[in-house]
């Protein structure tokens, strides 16, 4: 009965292993339950020996199932305990070993050296049965040696286990295993003939399996459980995505098979029963998107790194779609990527809104440029006037020198080298002009800040003598370049200098100064630009409202150039602020990043951008 | 007093417009003289100058309406030619009511500068015609005695010798004798002729 019931367990584990071939604790539960049985049927066979010789023959096989057992609780307790010394394990390994070889080297075993008769008696339940009186083995010691260093063993992976906090397993497996051990120990005793009883290891021995099974089978109970809260999760998991309107995946990287959920298919355009790999997603990217993708598949893979990325693909219906996408690698023991997990977003409206809210503020910001360029156009007349008068003049100079006979030459290449130099210098004002009035799209270009000031400067030069204002300029040298739209960045700095001009109009003439200062800031993230006047101060509750729409001190204005300004520094990832004069006037001051690009064109596809905003 | 050649002065801060007009100006004969700025000129300008100045309305520091003040105040007579950039109508009209010859736009036309320089010029030499005139009227003013003066004020009133001795209470012999010495200090022949030299120089009658 005993022996049915453990194989019972072995036949259940040794499927359980083939199912998951990973898990060999099931396998060495197999093994151990098998060789209790044996170990049970041998007993029995033992007991209705009838015959001397057959009886030491089935005390020398008995020792294939026992080596079994006992390295099969030694690997039990390493691999699923967790437990026991390695030095204990190898001895008892070793030890058991060279137990059964002797075994087969001995004649009759290595217990007994001679069997002297077999005492048969009456048994519980009126059965005859027989027990060995014989000689022992001195040899046989060694057996007694492997179950003290077994019992030790046990004893030590007990004790760890206790301590580390799982009593109940400790209690059962420990506890069952350390009984068995000590009371293996009726062997020997039977073999010295200190007490007279059948050999009835397998009691022992199966207390152990049971209690082992026991463990496993709530394992497996949990395993169970854990699975069905796991699909559960799942469900819940693929819910929340679909709401979401997230698509996982999950690339399995050595098969290359990719699988995702349907949402994640529908928004990459793939049909519902497709087989993908990597190549079908590669296949969907934007051109212009690969590379970049494709980069930061890479670098995850390479470094472990989180992969993220905005890029767009192509349905096969030619329909473009913005996605982004966040994954994770999963690396084996050797540090090899094996499959990467992930979702992927569909955030096409995000992004035709941050698409159009550009387009607007472009629109805005042109409009904001025409309206400036007309309260400037004085300045730029008399800015045009100027190369012009100079060409016309020299013209008419030659003219005369010519017509008074007997030219001088040189003074005419004189005239002739104004006359071109003057010329360019008027296209130069009209090519300005025309970038200012130009409406398009603001443009991403790397910028010397100070270039900017300066360009600015010769545009308002005389509208700032007109309005006898001294300008003086602090520009720190050798600046980092700036990214940015060259226009929108020169039309925030004449907005700042034009209200500056317009806060002095009633001081005195010797007042009227204003300072353009560029420099960089203390931890060298950003470029600073700031405007200093010497008029009238900034009421401290209005220091925020100053850049809202439609707020304005002056008669003539709209109050949209700060504004304007205000949304142009803040998508080039800069700051404008206000701050007053320790003795009289206001300051603007505005910042830019080093390096880095505004949001104003679209953002570039691997979406780096974000994370380092 | 001999009369010098004229000369025009040139003053503007942006240096390709000052060159150009100066070869204009150069090219039909006028002496030139440039300036980048209403100080450089101010240091170098001899007021005893016969000519005319070609100035530039906008410019850093000293602009050109403050130079025309300047020298108003120091009693220039030195007539102004305003260019200017802009058609800017508040400052042309405080320009020309302070007195300036003329005011043109940028970009001017070589005969409308000549013409204005000219006429400036002209201007120039009248005034210091009339200044000439006017110094000599005051001097032989100066060699008048007191009395004679005081008749000369009744004279130019239109009044007769009778009345003036009954005003001053004298007899009328005397006042015939004043009167011949104030026609021959003066330097006139008729009364008509002494009372416009009077009203030159700002004398009222009595």
């Amino acid at each position: 009965m005993n022996a049915a019931a453990c194989l019972t367990l072995a036949a259940f584990y040794c499927v359980v292993w083939c199912k998951q071939r990973e898990n060999w604790v099931h396998l060495v539960f197999s093994s151990s339950a098998v060789a209790a049985a044996a170990i049970a049927a041998f007993e029995l066979a033992m007991m209705h020996a009838e015959t001397v010789g057959r009886y030491e023959a089935l005390v020398r096989w008995i020792h294939v199932p026992v080596w079994v057992l006992i390295v099969s609780f030694v690997i039990f307790v390493r691999l699923y305990l967790h437990a026991g010394r390695p030095w204990l394990a190898w001895s008892i390994c070793g030890l058991r070993t060279l137990v059964l070889i002797l075994n087969f080297i001995f004649i009759p075993n290595l217990n007994f050296q001679q069997i002297t008769r077999l005492h048969r008696f009456s048994w519980w339940g009126g059965e005859v049965i027989s027990v060995p009186i014989g000689v022992a083995n001195p040899w046989g010691t060694l057996s007694s040696l492997s179950l003290l260093l077994l019992l030790v063993f046990f004893v030590d992976a007990t004790i760890t286990v206790w301590r580390r906090g799982n009593r109940r397993r400790a209690l059962f497996v420990g506890g069952s295993m350390i009984f068995g051990a000590i009371l293996a120990w009726h062997v020997p005793l039977v073999i010295w003939g200190v007490i007279e009883t059948p050999f009835f290891l397998c009691f022992a021995y199966s207390g152990i399996v049971a209690a082992m099974g026991y463990e496993l089978s709530n394992d497996m109970a949990r395993t169970v459980q854990l699975a069905r809260e796991l699909e559960a999760s799942d469900k819940r998991l693929n819910l929340a995505a679909d709401s979401a309107d997230l698509g996982l995946w999950e690339w399995d990287i050595a098969r290359n098979q990719v699988w995702i959920t349907d949402k994640g298919r529908t928004l990459f355009g793939f049909g519902a029963s497709e087989k993908l790999d990597f190549d079908c997603f590669r296949s969907r990217l934007h051109p212009e998107d690969r590379e970049s993708v494709l980069k930061a598949v890479e670098n995850s893979l390479g470094t472990g790194a989180e992969y993220r990325s905005e890029h767009r693909v192509v349905l096969p219906s030619g329909q473009l779609r913005w996605i982004t996408g966040r994954g994770h690698v999963e690396f084996n023991g050797k540090g090899q990527p094996v499959r990467m997990r992930g979702a992927s977003l569909d955030i096409t409206k995000r992004k035709q809104a941050e698409e159009q809210a550009a387009r607007q503020r472009d629109e805005l910001a042109h409009l904001s440029r025409v309206s400036t360029l007309g309260e400037l156009s004085g300045s730029i007349a008399h800015e045009l006037s100027l190369p012009l008068s100079a060409i016309l003049s020299n013209a008419q100079a030659a003219q005369r020198v010519l017509a008074n006979g007997h030219p001088d030459l040189t003074e005419l290449q004189e005239i002739l080298n104004d006359i071109v130099s003057e010329d360019k210098h008027a296209s130069e004002v009209i090519q300005r002009l025309r970038q200012w009035l130009k409406k398009e799209e603001a443009q991403q270009h790397s910028l010397q800040i100070n270039e900017i000031v300066e360009d600015v400067l010769k545009l308002i030069r005389s509208d700032l003598v007109d309005q006898n204002i001294t300008m003086d300029t602090e520009l720190a040298r050798h600046l980092p370049d700036v990214t940015g739209d060259r226009v929108q960045l020169q039309q925030v700095l004449v907005n700042l200098v034009v209200n500056a001009c317009d806060a002095m109009t009633n001081c005195n003439a010797s007042e009227r100064r204003l300072l353009v200062r560029t420099g960089i800031e203390n931890d060298s993230s950003a470029v600073i630009v700031s405007v200093t006047d010497r008029g009238s101060s900034i009421p401290e509750e209005k220091m925020e409202q100053i850049f809202e729409p439609f707020f304005t001190t002056k008669a003539k204005g709209i109050g949209l150039g700060l504004s304007v300004c205000h949304s142009i520094i803040a998508a080039h990832r800069g700051k404008l602020w206000a701050t007053n004069n320790a003795d009289c006037g206001a300051t603007f001051h505005f910042s830019l990043p080093i390096g880095i690009p505004g949001a104003a064109v679209p953002i570039s596809s691997n979406g780096q951008l974000d994370d380092h905003a | 007093m001999t009369t010098p050649s004229p000369t025009v002065f040139v003053v503007d801060d942006y240096a390709p417009v000052r060159r150009s007009i100066s070869r204009v100006l150069r090219a039909a004969g006028f002496a030139v003289a440039a300036f980048a700025s209403a100080e450089e000129f101010l240091a170098q300008y001899d007021p005893r100058t016969l000519g005319c100045l070609v100035l530039d309305l906008a410019m850093p520091t000293l602009n050109g309406l403050e130079l025309q003040g300047i020298l108003a105040k120091a009693g220039s007579v030195l007539p102004i030619i305003f260019l200017t950039g802009t058609a800017d109508i508040p400052k042309s009209v405080q320009a020309m009511k302070h007195g300036a010859s003329d005011f043109l736009t940028k970009p001017v036309n070589d005969e409308d500068l000549l013409a204005a320089v000219r006429a400036a010029i002209e201007k120039n030499r009248a005034l210091r015609r009339e200044q000439v005139e006017l110094s000599e009227i005051h001097a032989r003013l100066a060699t008048l005695t007191p009395r004679e003066r005081e008749v000369l004020e009744y004279v130019v009133a239109g009044k007769l010798n009778k009345q003036i001795a009954g005003d001053l209470g004298t007899v009328e012999q005397t006042i015939k004798v004043h009167r011949a010495h104030v026609m021959e200090k003066m330097r006139v022949q008729s009364v008509a002729e002494l009372v416009r030299l009077t009203q030159r120089c700002g004398i009222s009658a009595r």
